[in-house]
């Protein structure tokens, strides 16, 4: 590894990132711990294991951290270097933009366009394609979960579905 | 002769015509999932939980295992010729059966490998039959602090043999105990992390933790490189390999089965670890170990074999012990939940029909792999042709499909593709999911087991080292957790480290 992919102290060590991540996360489990009510050892309470289990998170995640800063770490951008980032990124937001969308159109309406994006955009399979396997596949699942294994898919405002 | 019986009540159990459509469909899928790359059994497995919902427990759990060691079958075609391994248990298999392929010896590969692992399978199943109730009703005399501290072995095993580092796969294993106890305690109903959402009373489902970890954050990291498969497209010819193959494969298929068939038995261990122990064990004890990475039939067999023998083996802590070892098996547990059931000593006892039931299913789907996998391979090799630009949309739809009726609810899908996402970035920075969600399984079970232990011994931590079993499962985990301290065992735990998840 490189100097330049390899840090110690500095903001773009990943290692220190996931570190603090997870000394974060066990601070809010302890705190949660705390607030839960640990109960006494005879008769523990409902936030005994997880004030316990904060504690660990904090060990585990100091220990991250101290062999971040030491040893070094890769940087945030070595990880993502020689790869196609953008794509992974692309699919995220396809995702996301589904899951707001979903609940007010409904799956077919929200389904289709994002198989069309994901077969368009990732790696493009061609139009005359894309289109009938954007259509089918989700046209055919709801057929199936709804007529056959009656089961009801979210149908949106329009009540399309 | 009890043994004799049970096993003729199981067969009855699993020759109903209802029961072999669903043993089949398993099988079925279990070996095209082996044979795509990009999904695995855990993904199949969670994907088709719910379906469980509509039959009997019996047929649900049968499909359930099918998909598992069908996976297991499946996975070497893709490894010998693609040389992507359909999944984490065949990553060894690549080494050599893709060589052998590549010399023209691709039908000897797929043929030592679909043998070797009914030999291997069919031995699982035999020790099963007769370990498993002798360890039931050994296991009846456990007590809440023998199960809190063979779950923390249990955990322990699987974050030492994680990739990575191991206080990222403990922080991982931490992160699953606190997800796995969101929602109303068990004790005193109080909610717990629920931030007031009511989605969160009954806590997160394991399909949109499993599927949004495994099936989404997998399909992400696919899509940074374009895949490339190099298939075998010469004809496939003389499946049954030679005497001289059979002569070369017998010792490495019988080591091979003994030894996945104790490494699936232990927590935390499983298909992935045996593959990989066999082909270090075959290198090593080989006369001409340089032929090894070059098409030597050997590489292929004991991985194969191992893998096999060690999916049947992991059946027992599940069954006896109600103690998941591996991911899959947690996912199976979820399936015997799904029915009310809870596996466990008295499982055996209490419900003879589905365990004997379960047992001789697998028997009858490793036949039918061994039908499945031979005569059409012609047909696994087209599907091997399938774009994967166009596989993974469909991997995604299905995957939404799934969380969806898993609950009916569409908050899970939101689980899902935040944990995919999250998935995701874990694994850029060297998280390994596996302990995450199997911590998320076993996490209410130790919990309810440490609060009840420390109830009835009055609060004195005594009790887990006073009681032998508990006492050595502790110390076991103790020492591994101290091991990568030492340089040379460090060394060690990362060449047998693997990622479970992939």
């Amino acid at each position: 590894m490189t100097n330049q992919t390899n840090v110690k102290l500095r903001l773009s060590n990943s290692e220190l990132w996931g570190g603090l991540i997870g000394l974060a996360l066990g601070g809010f489990v302890i705190w949660s711990g705390v607030k839960l009510k640990l109960g006494t050892i005879n008769d523990p309470g409902s936030g005994y294991v997880l004030f316990y289990t904060g504690i660990l998170m904090c060990v585990f995640a100091g220990t991250i951290i101290v062999s971040a800063l030491t040893d070094g770490a890769p940087t945030l951008a070595s990880r993502w270097e020689n790869v196609r980032w953008s794509k992974p990124l692309l699919l995220i937001g396809c995702l996301v933009a589904f899951s707001i969308a979903l609940e007010p159109l409904g799956f077919l309406l929200s389904s289709i366009p994002l198989m069309l994006l994901l077969l368009r955009l990732i790696d493009p399979v061609r139009w005359t394609l894309a289109i009938p396997i954007a259509v089918l596949a989700p046209s055919g699942m709801w057929w199936v979960l709804k007529r056959l294994l009656l089961i009801q898919l979210p149908s949106g405002l329009f009540g399309i579905g | 002769m009890d043994t004799l019986i049970n096993v003729a009540h199981g067969f009855g159990v699993a020759l109903l015509p209802v029961n072999l459509l669903y043993c089949f469909i398993g099988v079925f899928i279990g070996t095209l999932v082996g044979v795509l790359p990009g999904i695995g059994p855990i993904s199949a497995m969670s994907l088709l939980l719910p379906v469980t919902l509509s039959g009997t427990p019996e047929s649900g759990i049968i499909m359930m295992a099918g998909i598992y060691y069908g996976s297991m079958y499946g996975g070497s075609t893709t490894s010998i010729l693609v040389n992507i391994p359909g999944e984490a248990a065949s990553v060894v298999t690549c080494i050599d059966g893709h060589q052998m392929a590549k010399q023209g010896r691709a039908g000897p590969a797929l043929g030592i490998s679909a043998f070797g692992s009914f030999i291997a399978g069919t031995f699982a199943l035999i020790a099963l039959m007769l370990v498993a109730p002798k360890l039931a009703s050994v296991a009846i005399a456990f007590g809440p602090a023998e199960y809190f501290s063979l779950m923390v072995l249990g955990l322990v095993v699987l974050t030492f043999l994680t990739q990575g580092s191991m206080p990222k796969a403990l922080l991982m294993a931490c992160i699953g105990v606190v997800l796995g106890l969101i929602g109303l305690d068990s004790i005193t109903a109080q909610p717990r992390l629920t931030f007031g959402r009511m989605e969160l009373i009954d806590g997160i489902g394991l399909v949109p933790v499993v599927m949004g970890l495994f099936g989404v954050a997998e399909v992400l990291l696919n899509t940074e490189q374009a895949i490339k498969r190099d298939i075998i497209n010469t004809r496939i010819t003389h499946l049954l390999p030679t005497k001289e193959d059979w002569k070369a494969s017998a010792g490495p298929v019988g080591r091979g089965t003994i030894l996945g068939f104790f490494l699936g038995i232990l927590p935390g261990g499983g298909a992935v670890v045996a593959s990989f122990a066999s082909y270090a064990l075959e290198k090593r004890l080989s006369k001409t170990p340089e032929r090894f990475g070059h098409g030597a039939i050997e590489g292929v067999a004991g991985p194969e074999s191992a893998n096999n023998a060690a999916a049947g083996g992991a059946f027992i802590p599940l069954m006896t012990l109600g103690i998941p070892p591996n991911v899959v098996m947690a996912l199976l547990l979820g399936a015997f939940v799904i029915h009310g059931l809870q596996p466990g000593p008295l499982l055996i006892t209490q419900n003879p029909g589905l365990f004997w039931g379960i047992v001789a299913s697998m028997y009858i789907g490793n036949v039918m792999l061994l039908v499945l996998n031979l005569p059409l391979i012609g047909m696994w090799v087209q599907l091997l042709k399938l774009p994967y630009n166009i596989l993974f949309p469909l991997i995604i739809l299905f995957t939404i499909l799934g969380v969806y009726c898993s609950s009916n609810n569409v908050f899970d899908v939101y689980v899902m593709i935040a944990f995919g996402i999250a998935g995701y970035f874990m694994r850029k920075l060297g998280y390994e999911p596996a302990p995450l969600v199997l911590a998320f399984v076993l996490g209410p079970m130790m919990e309810n087991n440490l609060r009840k232990s420390l109830i009835l011994s009055q609060g004195d931590l005594w009790t887990f080292v006073q009681r032998p079993i508990s006492a050595v499962c502790l110390i076991f985990a103790l020492v591994l957790l101290i091991a990568p301290l030492l340089p040379s065992l460090r060394k060690k735990r990362e060449l047998v480290a693997l990622d479970e998840g992939a």
